[in-house]
């Protein structure tokens, strides 16, 4: 009798991200249908899509809504992965493009397409060891904050540290919802109140986004950058009611920290169940 | 899994096996794919925006303190304005979709069309504006203070014709 294999991070990160897919998507899918009563002057198309002239027939888009949380719950749990991998980063590219074409440009998924990819592609490699994935996905995570910060130097320039480009961005953002009808950030109006504490986020977020490729350094450094990188996303649901969960649920962040160990616990757990059979069990 | 950082791969390679070469050149390789494929907007202008390869300019400028935003109000019997939601402005629960859709239509001179969408999803009878509103982000979102100016793009009443 062999023992059981102890799951790797590339498969506790599988289950993570395609998981958190199937849910998403599933949660979403009103959101992601909406699209279908859209009036078609509003189609903007982008990315992947850009070459649309006018909405999807109405049959892709459901079809894709309903194949692609299937495809990510079975990627999760490691069932015709070369099938259900690609069907499941394709769908998922796929949804939130066409998503995106409408307007509005969202960055709360960005991340998720590109792991997904990434993750999409291991079973169509022959190596036992999965590191490649793992450190591709940990680049992408680390290169997508390093962009916002250089994003914010091409734009700003080095005047984006003295917090007045952040006061109007916390305002603007809050503004906006109450004028569409929508509640205001819980702390946007204090944060604005606080004008000394505006300087020093702006130099922290700075931090976060251009100490982003620290993180590839050593485990330690890794492990302190997630930790920033979490309290910025909770701060800015704080001060501007924008939830990032893929990043703030710390998925995102999973490639770059030892959750083989979170695995092998519950692996550990599983185990230990199924040996504890009801004829072994104290009858008190 | 051993943690591999990028900086403890540059050993003396008679230490390593050639199947250790082997995968260590494809896993440079993974991760300078993923490397030019995440940082390729930076050949791209900062605000030319697109998805999942963004160049995440979102926060990135100074919007400045005033701002002139389109919106739709209801107008109660008292002539007061009331906020509509962004389910009923854009027919989503997105606040920035329902923002860009009214600031789209009044930019392309399609206020009175939106309207009369938006009269479709309210109440019969009910008066609404498309209004561009001139604010001070910071006065209303620190101290509730209200609009500077508007001005009224389109006028319609709920209900389906």
């Amino acid at each position: 009798m062999t023992a059981p294999a102890v799951p790797t991070r590339t498969d506790v990160v599988r289950v993570l991200v395609a998981g958190y897919v199937a849910l998403w998507t599933t949660i979403r899918a009103t959101d992601l249908l909406d699209t279908l009563d859209f009036a078609p002057r509003r189609l903007d198309p982008v990315g992947p899509l850009a070459f649309l002239d006018g909405p999807l027939p109405a049959v892709v888009v459901v079809l894709a809504v309903i194949v692609t949380p299937i495809a990510a719950a079975l990627m999760a749990v490691g069932r015709v992965p070369r099938i259900s991998g690609p069907v499941a980063a394709a769908g998922f590219l796929l949804i939130t493009t066409y998503r995106n074409s409408w307007g509005q440009l969202h960055h709360t998924e960005n991340l998720v397409a590109l792991h997904l990819i990434v993750l999409a592609l291991v079973p169509f490699v022959r190596r036992r060891d999965t590191t490649w994935a793992m450190q591709a996905m940990a680049v992408l995570t680390v290169g997508t904050y390093f962009l916002a910060g250089v994003a914010k130097l091409r734009i700003s320039g080095w005047a984006w540290l003295d917090g007045d480009v952040l006061r109007h961005q916390i305002a603007f953002d809050n503004a906006r919802k109450e004028v569409m009808g929508d509640p205001q950030a819980p702390l946007g109006g204090w944060i604005l109140r606080q004008g000394w504490l505006l300087a020093p986020s702006a130099v922290m977020t700075m931090v976060v986004e251009l100490g982003a490729p620290l993180a590839l350094v050593s485990r330690r450094l890794a492990a302190l950058w997630c930790g920033l990188v979490v309290a910025f996303h909770l701060s800015i649901v704080a001060f501007m009611a924008i939830l990032f969960p893929y990043h703030l649920l710390g998925i995102g962040l999973a490639p770059l920290l030892p959750v083989e160990r979170l695995g092998a616990t519950v692996s550990g757990w599983t185990r230990r169940s199924r040996t504890v059979s009801p004829t072994s069990r104290p009858t008190g | 899994m051993k943690w591999v950082g990028i900086g403890n791969r540059f050993r003396p390679r008679r230490w390593r096996s050639y199947a250790a070469e082997v995968h260590l050149s494809f896993t440079r390789l993974a991760v300078l794919s993923a490397a030019v494929v995440v940082l390729s907007p930076l050949l791209r202008p900062p605000t030319s925006d697109t998805y999942p390869l963004s160049t995440y300019p979102m926060f990135a400028g100074d919007r400045g303190a005033v701002h002139s935003m389109a919106t739709a109000v209801a107008i109660e019997p008292d002539g007061s304005a009331s906020r509509l939601s962004p389910e009923l402005i854009a027919g989503t629960g997105e606040v920035v979709l329902a923002s860009v859709t009214v600031t789209r239509a009044v930019r392309r001179g399609e206020s009175a069309a939106l309207c009369a969408e938006i009269a479709e999803r309210v109440e019969p009878g009910r008066i609404i504006e498309i209004r561009t509103e001139e604010i001070d982000v910071v006065a209303l979102v620190a101290d509730g203070a209200p609009p500077l100016s508007f001005v009224t793009e389109a006028r319609c009443r709920g209900g389906r014709e």
